[in-house]
């Protein structure tokens, strides 16, 4: 399906078809979904988010000027709506000791050595992106998972790129001290048993 | 910037999946549309704008009122003049329209207090809405 297709639904929407919406919604509900759970770092207000994201998309659809792909709006709002959310809700603070210890906590019987390894770098991940703000948070999501170039964050966001480029780093150096953190107090647990 | 040349830069990519996707929940397009079918309906405008265009037809009326009070009313002294007398001492041509029916009525004097009385009444409700409508938003 490409954008002319999201086009004639946006067009049918427009008309007052209500239901061809959903198409949309049901088209890019996994990516805004992700994009939301990357930036609340909680799957139960990713959707709340995502579903607000819609909303609004909705909402303001006769806004909606065509300049940009559809797809690239829908994002707009969802990374906007999800740093709003992320900043309305007060966190509780996690520690290192927040952390699963080992990435054999999360082997079960159906699964292997090495999907074990992926689901702890994952949760670890997940883990360093809750230490940082929402707005770091939404710029490593875009850059590493959407896959953007610090240009197309730049036009997404509205900040300038070297402002991106300053701000990705930052960002990079806190996640990694995170990572480098939890790494260190898990070879003092191993010490220790 | 192409992907490999991203990883050469930093380590933050040897713990990050890319095509790993967290997906939404199964009856998440349902909830959204069930949502945009009953949030997203417009908002009553036409009444709201009723509403608010009635509150000042009827202070226009109450103040017209009053005036017209003003003109009609003698008060306690009889020989004060009335406001209507007062304009006619003016020297410059005004309408001659026969009040005297008019003038006639025999309104009783706490006629001035009720429309007086309704005046603060509004002010008052007036202040008390506004106060109202701002906690609200």
């Amino acid at each position: 399906m490409d954008d002319s297709a999201d086009i004639k639904y946006i067009e049918q929407i427009l008309a007052g078809k209500i239901e061809a919406f959903g198409y949309l919604v049901d088209k890019y509900k996994n990516r805004t979904y992700n994009l939301a759970f990357r930036i609340c770092c909680n799957h139960e207000e990713a959707e709340e988010a995502a579903q607000d994201a819609f909303l609004k998309a909705y909402r303001s659809l006769k806004g909606f000027e065509m300049k940009s792909s559809f797809a690239t709006w829908l994002y707009r709002i969802v990374f906007n709506t999800a740093i709003s959310y992320v900043r309305n809700k007060k966190k509780r603070m996690l520690s290192l000791e927040d952390f699963p210890v080992d990435a054999t906590d999360f082997t079960g019987t159906d699964i292997s050595e090495e999907e074990a390894v992926k689901e702890y770098r994952n949760a670890l991940m997940n883990f360093a992106l809750q230490k940082i703000n929402e707005e770091e948070r939404g710029l490593i999501s875009l850059y590493y998972y959407e896959e953007m170039s610090t240009g197309e964050i730049s036009d997404f966001t509205g900040i300038s790129k070297s402002n991106i480029k300053v701000k990705l780093f930052r960002a990079r150096q806190k996640m990694l001290d995170i990572i480098e953190k939890v790494e260190k107090n898990k070879l003092k647990y191993h010490e220790q048993v | 910037m192409n992907r490999s040349e991203k990883h050469d830069e930093d380590n933050l990519w040897q713990y990050i999946d890319p095509e790993r996707i967290e997906v939404a929940p199964e009856n998440f397009t349902h909830t959204v549309m069930t949502r945009v079918r009953i949030e997203a309906k417009p908002s009553k405008i036409p009444g709201r704008i009723r509403t608010i265009s009635f509150v000042p037809a009827v202070s226009g009326l109450v103040i017209l009122i009053l005036i017209i009070i003003a003109f009609v009313l003698r008060g306690d002294y009889q020989d004060a003049p009335t406001l209507f007398g007062l304009i006619q001492n003016i020297d410059f041509p005004v309408l001659n329209i026969n009040l005297e029916s008019l003038l006639n009525i025999n309104l009783p004097v706490w006629i001035p207090y009720l429309f007086v009385g309704i005046l603060i009444l509004g002010i008052f409700d007036g202040v008390l809405s506004g106060l109202f409508q701002r906690r609200i938003r």
